[in-house]
């Protein structure tokens, strides 16, 4: 047991972030308007030196903070490295179109930066205050991110959604965290365990308080009955920011989740297992509606946020199969959210350079890609067979582990659930692809005129803030995710490692 | 003194009106006030519990508290940032009725 200021040093990543994102901040009002994207880089060049600096200095620690408040060990680390390293990856594929149709360019990026900061508290918080702050931070920047296109009705109505269920969501929440409080006494997920274990019987207030606080991350993660503001708030935002929904948000609250259940609810599963039967219910029930409300939609924001509540469905059918005795279930939760992620950023980053050019972002928009750009469409194709799950990308590896390590653990129901709604997924990201390759452009033909104040798509964007083609950044992106997206398809066992050694620090085994 | 049982009781109220609240309440300035209500029963019961939890350890329990002043600090972070969005709202649409705000659909 650590005092409350020992080891302060092995903060070092977490002080430096937040240090970076007030930086970013002061050094914005020096800018002018026309230098503003440099703060992108500066963000970059500051991610990449923590990613570093928190590898070389954390390897193999294995610490508690704060009298057990923060955890600094091999998990945190990977999810750190892990959240960070997408944040590079976010910051740059949203350069291009921070410049071209947001203002305040500035706080945009260190929004971002102060997110980052909230989700690697996530990943290490082990006690529920701490877990609801982080997360509080996390919020609030998606808050303000998802509004970012001040004048856009979509964006302010996305986030109006987006606050107020988040918002209540957290209230539900906490009284599930006062419940537990009030029962039990404690809020650290190891003495949480400790005094399921040593319950006489959970009573009713328990109970209540353990499923509120389920109901409260199901939110969070969009699972299905709690899934509503997804799709508002992923079509409204930026886009960039939806990319950012849809990888950075969601993994970090299944890193809190998977250390939840791990250390809180694992070690007492013998007494005490019925958490099992209420995520199996939600993950099998949220694959389904995911998948299936996805083959109705036509806005490719859309598709691709019931597409990610879909895959929220797998990966918590993943967190019901963890045990005691086999890491392989959260071996699988975290190579499905590093594959699914990098997946995503191929759609993304080929979405949004399509979005620059084209202002548009409606599936039928969509038609004859494949001829004027035959490398985004090349990109969203084969991101689209990933989340299909079909062999050589990403999609199909994880799936395969996940989907093992869930039959596995006793829950065929739901392995069989899980690939047949994912072999129903495959029809709408077909459907994309088949727009993309075999219909022809839409017969739009634009005015010659030169009127100065043509809009173009839903955001009604002037014709004139568009690029002409995808910029050379952009491209570089794309390329270097599609290798890491056949890379984790084909060879992914030096990842898993990494991996297995993460979860050794949750799940010590027997 | 008073058993925890009735404050749980008083918490467990004022939630549930915050609840009603919020799924009825058409104004989203309202809805808000309705989420504080039920922050509000979370304040209640952290404290109450941690008042009559003393009991069990031999040195006065503080974190109920101290989760109590965090909820609060929070929570007025986040009607600052709610406020905020909602006047943007009202700046973009003129109306503030959830009912009306309704381009995104299924």
């Amino acid at each position: 047991m650590t005092g409350l200021t020992e080891n302060l040093d092995l903060l070092t990543p977490e002080f430096a972030l937040a240090g970076l994102a007030f930086l970013v901040l002061a050094v914005d009002l020096f800018l002018p308007e026309d230098k503003k994207h440099l703060l992108a880089w500066l963000s970059v060049a500051g991610l990449s030196g923590l990613i570093v600096l928190a590898a070389v200095m954390l390897w193999g620690e294995d610490e508690s903070l704060y009298d057990g408040l923060l955890a600094v060990d091999d998990y945190s680390l990977f999810f750190k490295i892990f959240f960070m390293g997408m944040g590079i990856f976010i910051i740059l594929t949203s350069i291009d179109y921070v410049k071209q149709f947001l203002d305040h360019q500035g706080e945009f990026y260190a929004l971002i930066l102060f997110s980052i900061l909230g989700m690697n508290v996530m990943a290490q918080s082990r006690e529920l205050l701490t877990a609801y702050i982080a997360l509080e931070l996390l919020s609030f920047c998606l808050y303000v991110l998802v509004a970012y296109a001040r004048k856009s009705p979509r964006s302010n109505e996305g986030s109006l959604k987006y606050i107020i269920i988040g918002a209540f969501s957290s209230a539900i929440m906490l009284y599930g965290i006062s419940m537990i409080y009030s029962t039990l006494g404690v809020t650290r997920f190891d003495d949480i365990s400790l005094a399921l274990v040593g319950a006489l019987e959970v009573s009713p207030a328990l109970w209540v308080g353990i499923a509120l606080l389920l109901v409260g991350l199901g939110f969070k993660i969009s699972a299905v009955p709690f899934h509503a503001w997804a799709p508002d708030a992923y079509e409204g935002a930026p886009y960039p920011v939806t990319a950012y929904l849809a990888i950075g948000s969601k993994a970090a609250a299944f890193a809190l989740l998977l250390r939840l259940v791990a250390e809180g609810f694992v070690p007492a599963i013998d007494r005490w297992d019925q958490w099992q039967l209420i995520i199996s219910v939600l993950a099998g029930v949220t694959m389904v509606v995911g998948n299936l409300v996805a083959l109705a939609q036509r806005n490719v924001k859309r598709l691709m946020a019931y597409s990610s509540i879909a895959h929220a469905g797998f990966i918590l059918a993943g967190v019901a199969a963890l045990t005691q005795d086999s890491q392989l279930a959260s071996n699988g939760i975290m190579l499905y959210l590093v594959g699914y992620s990098v997946t995503n950023l191929v759609v993304f980053a080929a979405l949004i350079a399509y979005f620059n050019i084209s202002g548009k972002e409606m599936i039928s928009d969509m038609g004859g890609l494949a001829e004027e750009r035959p490398f985004l469409a090349a990109c969203i194709a084969m991101g689209m067979f990933s989340l299909g799950g079909l062999p050589i990308f990403a999609g199909f590896a994880i799936k395969f582990y996940l989907f093992t390590a869930v039959a596995e653990a006793g829950f065929l129901w739901l392995a069989g659930l899980a690939i047949f709604s994912s072999l129903i997924s495959l029809y709408y990201y077909l459907q994309v692809i088949r727009q993309m390759y075999i219909e022809s452009a839409p017969q739009e033909s634009p005015p010659e005129s030169p009127a100065t104040g043509e809009l173009v798509g839903l955001e009604g964007i002037p014709r004139a803030s568009l690029a002409a083609s995808p910029s050379i950044l952009l491209v570089s992106v794309l390329a270097i995710a599609l290798a890491a997206v056949l890379w984790i398809g084909v060879y992914p066992s030096p990842l898993l490692d990494t991996i297995e050694a993460a979860s050794r620090a949750i799940l010590p085994g027997t | 003194m008073v058993s925890l049982f009735y404050f749980q009781l008083l918490s467990a109220g004022l939630f549930a009106i915050g609840l009603y609240g919020v799924l009825a309440r058409r104004s989203a300035v309202l809805i808000v006030m309705s989420i504080e209500l039920m922050l509000n029963a979370v304040n209640i019961n952290l404290i109450a519990a941690a008042s009559h939890l003393e009991g069990r350890g031999s040195f006065v329990r503080f974190d109920g508290q101290i989760i109590a002043i965090f909820i609060i600090t929070i929570a007025a972070a986040e009607v600052g940032l709610a406020l905020a969005i909602i006047l943007r709202m009202y700046r973009n649409r003129s109306t503030v009725n959830v009912d009306e705000i309704d381009i995104m659909k299924w």
